[in-house]
Formats: structure tokens, sequence, C-alpha cells
């Protein structure tokens, strides 16, 4: 008992010890003498932002030797917690030079000064110039603060409706057209629900803002937050039309109540739901399961139609102690040469729509799944989108309100009226333009 | 006197508990007093942090939530834990008798947020297993997870099954600490086993269930992660506890002062609790 | 009185008790063994059948590898084996000794110690995390290792525990030991410890698990994901654009939760024999 119980005490210190080395050697990385490090933080929402932001890190380094590119993966289950988790970082001392950025933490970022604009680096850096011209007015005025410029977006997303084509064929359905309206939508997804298959029509998320309640949102002409983001709307005529829409779903058994982002990409995928809504994120979990029986369409029309962007890039933070290497950096993933190698291939395509107009015309072409891929690009192009991107300066505390109330209604636990009432209470505090 | 003894014996405890409690319970204390906003350092308010407390309704439903689970919670590993260490004593072949013990201890040794995702699936109200098998039995599919009224039942399933073994244990111990003389003298006195378990058995286990009563409900009243991955706390605030409010305050909002405030609320909560727990015992708990 | 009278009358109770106890071992297994057979399941389209078919047509591990290839499952792993040996040790010398002290020296002030030592298990961990995340934060040392190690440094659970042990030990030892001359020091380590191995395995098997599984500090303290720990890598494996197969996420699932089993096949024994034994009566 005695030597067994030495050995676990030898062992416990040993295992201290080394706890001890470890944890020294995480919180400090020794930069090699004479070679500069620029931190990155992103979100690591699935094993694409690794890989995505391993390929930037070495392409990076590969052209300017003596550089390190060090990756911090920020945890989140969605834009909100990401940036929670990223303020945390920062508060704790941690100095990253670039950290992802999107469309909804935009006024946070910027209202709790830890963006460097770049507005002056625009101006005097011929290649920066080049770049924003060859980027769509509309992705930067989503990036742009007042007169401060945040960033160049590298990607961006938009929302479109994702069928699953063999069902649409059992079902002797034709392929939706671009201009079909609400109520056609609700024909077809009714006609697609089968209880004893336990599959339904049309199926979209609870746990995000962007990909779920939004869209439809917009096509009422309606917003969750006022033209300046200063106050909330969520009790508007538009909003509560669409709440109600949807719900209608739900009560219909068309819909389910809204499950998990993750949760709604694999039913569709498993054919549990026969549409559902998203960016081009999903393309990247589909084409490498080989599953490839779905394609792509606006969404259907209600008052009117406007597509919901969301963009995205590295800005460079104030605390970064290189801004110009950061800049650089900036630089490097909206080039050309980046953009169109973002492309993908068929069968390994990324799940973002590159930024750069000439890279939107090369991806169409180069015959990325699904079949109708140029509408991503078409959406912007072609058909007015929704402003202002409803990003408050306190973005995280707005998603958890807005999905705690949107849970409560589709769940059946409060009327629509009654819980967009409850919403708009709630965030009278937290949308708000001291 | 083993004054100097004691210092040498103390101390490597003395130092955590000044160093990881003292300190951060008087800084809780003082923090509330101040407006801290995570990225910049903080502005003192005095008492606003306390009246708003007042004023906070989504608190007051956050309690009855945490209460309600942990209530639930407490009395199924109360009764259910009885239940199955009187059980295990039936005369068994060891081997079996291990068997039981080991099936109802192990999910107490596995973490939370496993469990709860665990079950997260498998309340899931279309494809769940949980209500298949009852679909079976004719009930119709219970919205488990998106139900106001069904979720805080989720949590306390979720959280007693996994805590259910422990209590169990300390059932198991209680009972054998009874002397087996009390329990033949009664035998003999012609009492049939219903009347002995009331009559001696229970009131012999008091200080046991006296125990188990204090640590079930510090359990429930400090509950975080079944509530945040089963159900995030949802739908609304059915099924969220003290302590998920307390670090979405901190870590969502950004308002270190306030939530420092929710910390003091639950520790004066634990503190009456648990004083109030001793004060009644005094009237039912038996000691030999 | 015919034979069968009395004996369903005792055979009854037998059967009832048996059938209780079999319901509800199977109701605490089943969801494991469900995870376990989702974790090698080729596709998901056998789990979204129900009923559920209990054998697998095609057995694979390929969910265990690409487990591996989303996250950085490996790291997530050591990292909770790392803060869960280092909490465990530094709990088992701190309660060991503060719990001797109690049990078996005289000084002033006992009484109110251990009563703060009661006292201090009404403040969880939980309400404490604002100011121990700002302490961690000013001294740079959140997202490291150091942050989830330390704050767990006191549990007055686990000196009460010890005490109610040492005090359990018969005192003849002790006297025994006097009469040869030994000091408190040589008492401790060369006579009650060697003494203790039940209490001091359950004690440290329950703050094994414990600091193994738990998930607040981690997400308090930690925001890169290279230092999160397993119960953290478990909720994110289910998160926002997880691979989408439930494949996957079952078989993250069975990784964290198959070292506990083992040391748990190996150490209940210890738990029951430890906690049931007379020596830490409650």
């Amino acid at each position: 008992m005695k030597l067994r119980k030495r050995a676990v005490g030898a062992i416990a210190l040993g295992v201290v010890v080394a706890a001890l080395a470890l944890a020294g050697c995480s919180s400090s990385s020794p930069a090699k003498s004479g070679s500069k490090t620029l931190d990155v933080a992103y979100w690591n929402y699935g094993p694409e932002a690794l890989t995505n932001q391993n390929s930037y890190a070495k392409g990076f380094e590969a052209e300017n030797p003596g550089v390190t590119v060090k990756g911090i993966a920020i945890a989140g289950t969605n834009w909100g917690e990401y940036y929670a988790n990223l303020a945390t970082l920062i508060a704790s001392g941690k100095k990253p030079d670039n950290a992802v950025m999107s469309s909804e933490g935009v006024k946070f970022l910027d209202q709790n000064h830890l963006i460097l604009p770049i507005n002056d680096y625009l101006k005097s850096d011929p290649e920066g110039k080049s770049l924003l011209a060859d980027i769509a007015p509309g992705l930067m005025k989503s990036l742009t603060v007042g007169k401060d410029i945040t960033t160049l977006p590298d990607t961006w997303n938009d929302m479109v409706i994702y069928y699953n084509t063999d069902l649409f064929k059992q079902a002797g359905i034709a392929p939706p057209a671009a201009d079909w309206t609400t109520d056609q939508f609700e024909a077809i997804a009714k006609q697609l629900t089968d209880k004893s298959k336990g599959q339904y029509g049309f199926a979209w998320t609870g746990t995000e803002v962007f990909p779920g309640v939004l869209p439809w949102i917009a096509n009422q002409n309606a917003n969750l937050v006022s033209g300046d983001v200063c106050k909330a709307t969520a009790n508007s005529a538009g909003v509560e039309k669409a709440f109600t829409f949807l719900d209608g779903l739900i009560q219909q058994g068309i819909s389910p109540v809204p499950p998990s982002s993750s949760e709604v990409i694999s039913d569709f995928q498993n054919g549990k739901i026969a549409m559902f809504g998203a960016g081009a994120w999903p393309i990247a979990t589909f084409a490498p399961a080989g599953f490839t029986s779905y394609d792509i369409q606006l969404y259907p029309t209600g008052s009117t139609y406007k597509t919901v962007v969301g963009s995205g890039g590295y800005p460079i933070l104030k605390s970064s102690a290189n801004p110009d290497l950061a800049w650089k950096f900036q630089k490097y993933v909206t080039s050309a040469k980046v953009q169109d190698a973002l492309i993908g291939t068929p069968t390994n395509p990324y799940g973002a729509i590159p930024t750069l107009r000439s890279t939107a015309k090369k991806s169409a072409d180069a015959g990325i799944p699904p079949a109708n891929y140029k509408l991503f690009y078409g959406s912007i192009d072609d058909h007015p989108s929704l402003t202002p991107f409803p990003g408050p300066a306190k973005y995280t505390e707005f998603e958890s309100t807005v999905l705690r109330y949107t849970q409560l209604i589709f769940g059946g636990n409060e009327t629509v009226e009654q819980g967009l009432d409850d919403m708009q209470q709630a965030l009278s505090t937290i949308v708000s333009c001291k | 006197m083993d004054t100097r003894a004691a210092v040498g014996f103390l101390a490597p405890a003395g130092v955590g508990f000044v160093l990881f409690l003292l300190l951060p319970t008087i800084a809780v204390l003082v923090l509330s007093f101040f407006d801290w906003n995570l990225l910049s350092d903080g502005t003192f308010i005095g008492f606003q942090n306390f009246v708003a407390l007042f004023s906070d309704t989504r608190l007051a439903s956050i309690y009855g939530s945490t209460a309600l689970m942990a209530g639930g919670i407490l009395v199924i590993n109360i009764a259910v834990g009885l239940l199955l260490a009187v059980l295990l004593e039936t005369r068994m072949p060891t081997w079996i008798r291990t068997f039981f013990r080991f099936s109802f201890l192990f999910p107490f040794v596995v973490s939370s947020s496993a469990v709860a995702l665990i079950w997260r699936f498998l309340l899931d109200t279309d494809l769940g297993l949980v209500n298949y098998w009852l679909g079976l039995l004719g009930i119709p599919h219970t919205p488990w997870l998106t139900s106001t009224a069904f979720a805080p039942f989720a949590v306390i399933l979720v959280n007693s099954w996994k805590t259910l073994g422990f209590s169990m244990l300390i059932y198991i111990a209680g009972l054998q600490g009874i002397p087996n003389e009390v329990r033949e003298a009664a035998i003999v006195d012609g009492a049939n086993a219903w009347s002995r378990f009331w009559r001696i058995t229970l009131p012999l286990l008091s200080p046991t269930v006296f125990f188990l009563i204090v640590i079930n409900l510090i359990n429930g009243f400090q509950l975080f992660a079944e509530p945040q991955v089963l159900t995030q706390g949802g739908p609304g605030d059915s099924s969220r506890t003290v302590v998920q409010y307390l670090y979405d305050t901190a870590f969502q909002s950004f308002n270190l002062g306030y939530a420092s405030t929710i910390g003091l609320t639950l520790i004066v909560v634990l503190i009456v609790l648990t004083l109030v727990q001793f004060r009644l015992s005094r009237r039912w708990t038996f000691y030999e | 009185m015919t034979v069968s009278g009395p004996r369903i009358m005792s055979v009854l109770p037998r059967i009832l008790t048996f059938a209780i106890l079999v319901a509800a071992a199977i109701a605490i297994i089943a969801p494991f063994a469900w995870i376990l057979r989702a974790s090698v399941s080729p596709t998901d389209a056998e789990l979204y059948r129900l009923p559920p078919t209990p054998f697998v047509s095609d057995l694979t591990f390929a969910n265990f590898g690409s487990v591996f290839v989303q996250l950085p499952f490996a790291r997530f792993a050591a990292n909770s084996l790392i803060v869960a040996t280092s909490v465990t040790a530094i709990q088992l010398v701190t309660c060991s000794a503060a719990g001797y002290a109690f049990a078996r020296l005289q000084f002033r002030g006992k009484k109110f110690l251990f009563a703060l030592v009661i006292g201090s298990l009404m403040i969880p961990i939980q309400v404490t995390i604002v100011p121990l995340f700002l302490a961690f934060s000013k001294l740079n040392l959140t997202n490291s290792l150091w942050s989830l190690i330390l704050p767990p440094a006191f549990s007055g659970f686990g000196i009460f525990l010890m005490r109610q042990h040492f005090l359990a030990l018969p005192r003849e030892l002790e006297e025994a030991a006097k009469i040869d001359g030994a000091g408190h020091i040589r008492m401790f380590f060369q006579v009650m410890l060697p003494l203790s191995g039940p209490a001091v395995a359950t004690l440290g098997i329950l703050t094994f698990t414990y600091w193994w599984n738990d998930l607040l500090l981690p997400l308090t303290m930690i925001n890169d994901v290279n230092q999160e720990t397993l119960p953290v890598g478990i909720v994110l494996l289910a998160g926002r654009y997880a691979s989408g197969t439930l494949g996957s996420i079952a078989a993250g699932i069975t990784l964290a939760i198959l070292p506990v089993l083992v040391v748990f096949i190996i150490a209940q024994r210890w738990i029951v024999q430890s906690i049931a034994s007379s020596g830490l009566k409650i």
C-alpha cells in the first residue's frame, strides 16, 4: 500500500510539473529572433474555419518570410458568443493584431474603440484602392460606421433557400422560380410535408438570427432595428407579419419548432426537411459528404424582396503593435490570388462567397455546386439588400434576447403579438444610441 | 496545544482558502458597488445595483425556475435514492449487486455537458427516443425542450438521472451504519418489514437524509451545465438557473458589477437555506 | 395452506424488487448504449430511423477519426487530464493535512475555523467567477491552464471528508505511536496516511471526476479553443456547423466518457468501500 501510494504520489507530482511546463509554454510563445508575429483571432465555428485560417497563414508567411501568423481560435456557437469571447480575450490582456469580424459585430467592435479604421490606408495605398474598386459598394457599406471604414471584406454570405431536388422530383413539383411568393412557398412546403415519414417541408434555425427569421422579416419590408440602428422595431407590422407566417407553418405541422443551426443542416442532409435557408456555408459540408441532390433559389417574395447580406473581414485592432503588417494581412486575404483560390473545387468548395467581382465571375464558371450557384452573386448585384444590418453595439445581448423570445413564440408558449411586444420591451434598453 | 503543528497542517488549505475563497467573496461584495464593463475599469455607483435587483423581474422568475428545478431534483434524489438503496439490500449474488451499484453510480462521474447533450437528442420532440417509447404507450409527443411547462422538468430529469447514484450511495452508507442488533430486536418484537422500516430504519437514517437534503439543495441551486447545454435556460427563462443568469450578465451583457450582485443574492439564499435546514433538523433528526 | 401460498408471499416482493432494479438499470444504461451505438454508425440515416435497431449493420470507427479532424480533441483531453490531475493532487495534499489537523490536533479557534470550512460549502465557486476572472485577467493568466487549476485549490468538502475519516481511526494507534515518541509529522505520514487508502482514493476520484467534468470554469477563463477542456469541446462539437453528422457528435461524447469509465471501473470498489464503511459516518 505504501509503495503504491508513493508511486501515485510521484506520478501526480510529475503531472503537476508537466502542467507547469505546459501552462508556461502555452501562455507565452517566444518569437524567433528577428521575426515578427501576427496574432489573428478568428471564430472556430467548425473544421472549415481552421483549415481556412491555416491556409491564409501559410500563404501569407510564404509571401513574407520572417513573419509568423498565429491563429487564435475563439469558441462560440453563434456570432454573439464569438464577440463576447473575443471581448473577454481582449479584456484579459491579449492583443491580437487582426480579428475576424462580421456585419453583426461592426458596431460592437467600433463603439468599444477596438478597431483601427483603414481610411488612411485606403487613401495612400494604391493596392488598397484597386481592391476597393473590385468590391460591390453594398458590401463596403455594411462595414462602414459613420465615416470609419472598418475593413476590407474577404468573404460574405447572403440568404437563399435550399431545396432537396430529389424530394421535389418525387412529389412532381417544378423547381421554384425566383419570383415565387410566400403563398406559393407555403403550398409547396405543405405538399412536401409527410408526417408518416417524419418529413417536414421547411425548417429554420432557432439559434441564430441571420439565417433564421431575418430573411422573412426583410421580405415584409421590415427590420429588427430602425434605420440608424438606434431603436428596436421588434413589434412593427412587418415583423409581426413575418412571425405570424412562420408560426403558421409550425401550427400546420409544416415546420418543426426551430432546432439548432447544425441540426437543420444535418436534418436536410438526411431528407428530414425538404427546404431550409442558409448562405453558402452548407455547400462546404454537403460536397465532401457526397450529398448533391439540392439546389438554391431566392427567398419567396412577401410584400417586397430584399436580400439579406452579411460580410466579414479581418479588421486591424487598435491594440495591434504591428498595424502596417496587419494591414498587409488584410489586403492579402482580399487579394485576387487568395480570392481565386477560395473558390475551391466542386468536391471541396469554400463555404462563403468571395468578395471580388472578378472572382465572382470565375467561380460561377467553375462548376461549384449547386447548379444555381450564380444566384449567390446575382442576389446582391441584381436585387436590393436589407439595410441596415441589424447589428447594434450590444450585439451579443441583442441576439440572445431576440432568440429567447423567438423560442418562446415558436415553442407555443407566447402568442406572436405578446412575444414581439415583450421582445420590443426587452430590446429597448439594449438597442440605443446614448 | 499543538498550535505550531496545526499551523503547519492548516497552512496549505489556508492559503487556498484566503486566495480563492475569502478574497473572491469579499471582491464579489465590493464589485457589487461598481459599474464594471468588461472592457474598461469600473466606476463606483453606490447601491444602484442593489436597487436594480428589486426591479429585475427576470431575476425573480429565474429564482423561481431554479427553486423549482432544485426542489424537483431534491425530491427525486431523496425518494428514489432511498428506494434503490433499500432494494439493493435484498439478498442477491454479490456480482449482481455490484453491477447494479455500478450502473446507478456511473452517470455521476460523467461530464454534465456530455449527459445533457445525450439527453438533448433523446428528448427531441420528433426524433427523440423518449417520445418514441412514450408514443408506443399512447402518450402524444411531449415538447420536452421547447415548452415552458416541460423544459424545467427535462432539466430535473437529466440532473436527477445523473446525481441519483450518489444519493443512493450515501444511503447505503447510512443503512450499513444501522447496527444489526437493532433490526434483529425489532424482528423479535414481531414488527413486520413495513413498520420496521418506518419506525426503526428511517429515524436512524435521518442524519443521512439531512445530509442529502443539504447537499442536493446546494447542488440544485448551483446548477449550470445541464440547463446550459439542454435548453440554454429556455424557452424564455423557464429552465434558467441563477448561475446561468450570473454568467450571461457578466460575459454576455458585460455587466460585471451587477453580476456580482446576483452572486451575492445566491450566497445569501444558500446560507439562509442551509441555516433553516439546520434549525428544522433538530426537530426531526435523530442522532444516537 | 398450500406450498405455493407462502412461497408466493416471499417471492413476490423479490420479483418486484428485481423488476424495479432492472428497470432502473435499463433507464440508466440505455442512453449510453444509444450513444455508443450512434458513434459506430456509418450514416445518420440509421439513427434517424425509429425504432432504433440494436445492432449496427456496418460497424465503423470513421466517426472517431472525424472528431479529431473537426476539433483539437486530443488537446482537449490532454488539457482536461492536466487540470483534473493537478487539482486532485493539490486537494489531496491540502485536504488531508487540514483534515488531520481538525481531527487530531488541539488548537485555539478550532471550532471557529471548522465552522468556516462548513460555511465555505455555501459559497460555491460559481458565485466567485467574476472576481476570479478579473484577477486572472489582470495577471494575464486567463487562457492558460493555471486559471483552471488554482481556483479549486481549496475544498471544504474535501476537508470535511478527510476529517470524518481521521476521526474514525482508532486512537490506540495514535497512542502507540506517541509512546514511540512520534511527532505529528511522523504520525501523519507513517501512521495515519497509510491507513487512509480508501478515503484518499475516494476523495481523489470524486475530485478528479468533478474537475474533469467541470464546464463553468473553462467557459469563463478560456476563449482560445486550443486551451479548452473536454466538456467545452463536447459543447462545441454540437455547435454551429459541426460535421453535420450525429455519428461524430456521438463519437466525441463516447471519447469523453471512456477515460472516466475506465477510472471508475477500477475505483468504484474503493468508493463504495470507503463511503459505506463506518469511517465516513455522516
